[in-house]
């Protein structure tokens, strides 16, 4: 584990082939390339695609291209590589990009648990919502309802969010 | 005869003397130091720069036809409306140049670094740029009709009512690139990367299109094809005039948008409207279908079958629903299961900035595909699938 004088400033790495047990809390971003088993606190944590962590992470920032498990509790994250079976990750923002069609999965993920983004933000998106007033059904050009949804319970509009 | 010798030149440019409106046609200066050297109004036809150091040198309205500048360094040079026809630029250094309204017909500018160079109306017909990187270029209004850009990197570059008829793009990136009211007509886009690329008002009639990857692509009001678009790559493309309210066009419709012709099974697509709800359904789409809510549907399951598209609208809410089989899932509303796994084997699940999802996903056996904008709401438990799960459980006993 080298603190390391980059251009953007000061950041523990793990280097590649390193192996790290324990607790690891620091003030300057991490930087993982090789494997971290335990807990780490620090403002930003970058996980490289050969790095993996597993335990219990508290941070401002992440972005994952490796491995991860554990328990993991960000503002912000960014994910790539793969989540673990009994992982959560707890985020204010998730992005996960979605990968093509034919090409290799962005993130594989495990059994695991994402909660993500904030009660109070949810909250004021569906009351954005309800302001939006009613209007009729109009389908576009060419649409229609089909046979099997015209047979179910439609009643006229009341509430569109349910609110 | 030039009308100066290369030794003049020099000493001229050494003394800080400005080399201006001379005949140096023909002249040799190969490798020769000449940053900041100006060149304006000179008649440098044929004359032999290659290698030369050049940045920040002024050739403004100076005649460089048929001259050999390979790999010369031009950076940040300005060369507004000079005359380059038919030079060879190969391997040149442009980045940040000036090349406004610049002749550049069939130049040879291969391998060229271009990055934020200025082209805006440059003349580039019949130019041949394979390889050159023009990253964030500022091209608009240029011409670059016939013009070979084969694995260009034009990521980001400004192409804004270019001329690109019967360029050649092939595997060329243009991530981001701004190419709106631009002219493709029968130009060659085979596997080249348009992802995020502004194609609005475009005209890509007679456009090769295989394998070519529109991954958010703006494609508002532009024009098509006009024959079967094939093997071309993409989730999504956006159909919206306003990049603030994103129109997600998926699937199939892609290649029809891309083609200009007219869906060729309109009868596929359902359409569930706000102010509509739908209570303890059970609804099925077939395979090929494309579905849109934006109503309220609470205590539904919905049954999707290979490839189906289901958008859950901004203004739709499913409550306590059940969404199962091998669909396409985006979220820009709200999703809320009743008892889990409240979706089942989808091969793609998108939630959106604007939506939200509570509840379990139960993955595809060949993995789900997940995509989370920034801003979206989660309180998700992913599961493997129900046989994925079985084994594991059998391996841990």
């Amino acid at each position: 584990m080298i603190p390391i004088q980059g251009t953007q400033g000061r950041k523990t790495l793990v280097e590649e082939g390193t192996s790290f047990k324990g607790s690891l809390s620091s003030t300057c971003p991490v930087e993982v390339k090789g494997r971290v088993e335990g807990d780490v606190t620090a403002p930003a944590l970058s996980v490289s695609a050969s790095g993996s962590v597993h335990g219990k992470v508290k941070v401002g920032e992440m972005q994952s291209h490796g491995e991860l498990s554990g328990e993991f509790d960000a503002d912000v994250v960014q994910l790539q590589g793969s989540v673990k079976d009994r992982t959560i990750i707890r985020a204010k923002s998730l992005e996960v990009k979605l990968s093509p069609a034919e090409g290799k999965m962005q993130v594989v993920f495990g059994e695991c648990q994402l909660e993500v983004g904030s009660e109070a933000a949810r909250d004021a998106a569906a009351r954005s919502n309800e302001k939006v007033p009613k209007g009729p059904t109009v389908p576009p050009d060419g649409a229609k309802v089909s046979d099997v949804a015209k047979a179910a319970s439609v009643r006229p509009p009341t509430d569109a969010n349910g609110a | 005869m030039p009308e100066l010798t290369a030794d003049l030149v020099l000493k001229k440019i050494k003394i800080g003397e400005k080399v201006e409106r001379a005949d140096l046609r023909g002249l040799v200066l190969t490798r020769a130091v000449l940053d900041g050297a100006s060149f304006r109004r000179c008649d440098l036809d044929g004359a032999n720069l290659e290698g030369a150091r050049l940045s920040k040198a002024l050739f403004k309205n100076a005649s460089l036809r048929e001259a050999f500048l390979a790999g010369a360094d031009l950076r940040e040079a300005n060369l507004e409306s000079a005359d380059l026809e038919g030079a060879n630029l190969l391997g040149a250094k442009l980045t940040g140049a000036n090349l406004n309204r610049a002749n550049l017909e069939g130049a040879n500018l291969q391998g060229a670094e271009l990055s934020g160079a200025r082209l805006t109306h440059a003349q580039l017909e019949s130019a041949t740029l394979g390889g050159a990187r023009l990253i964030r270029a500022e091209l608009a209004h240029a011409d670059l009709s016939e013009t070979d850009l084969s694995t260009a990197k034009l990521d980001e570059a400004d192409l804004t009512s270019t001329d690109l008829s019967g360029a050649n793009l092939e595997e060329a990136s243009l991530v981001r690139a701004q190419l709106r009211d631009a002219m493709l007509r029968g130009a060659t886009l085979l596997r080249a990367d348009l992802s995020g690329a502004d194609l609005r008002r475009a005209n890509l009639s007679g456009a090769r299109l295989e394998g070519a990857l529109f991954t958010g692509a703006r494609v508002r009001g532009l024009v098509g094809t006009g024959a079967p678009v094939v093997g071309i790559r993409g989730e999504w493309v956006d159909d919206s005039e306003e990049a603030s309210r994103v129109v997600r066009v998926t699937g199939a419709q892609i290649a029809e948008l891309l083609s200009g012709m007219t869906p060729s099974m309109p009868l596929h697509k359902r359409y569930f409207g706000r102010g509509d709800v739908l209570r303890n359904a059970h609804l099925e789409f077939d395979t090929g279908a494309a579905v849109e809510i934006e109503s309220l549907f609470e205590h539904c399951t919905i049954a999707l079958g290979e490839g189906t598209e289901l958008v859950v609208g901004k203004g739709g809410t499913l409550s306590g629903c059940q969404i199962q089989g091998p669909g396409r899932i985006t979220i820009h509303g709200k999703f809320v299961e009743r008892e889990g796994p409240g979706i089942v084997g989808a091969t793609q699940l998108i939630v959106s900035a604007e939506g939200s999802l509570v509840g379990a996903v139960e993955q595809a056996t060949e993995l789900t595909r997940f995509g989370f904008e920034p801003g979206c709401y989660l309180r998700v438990q992913i599961l493997q699938a129900k046989k994925e799960r079985s084994t594991k459980s059998g391996r841990q006993s």
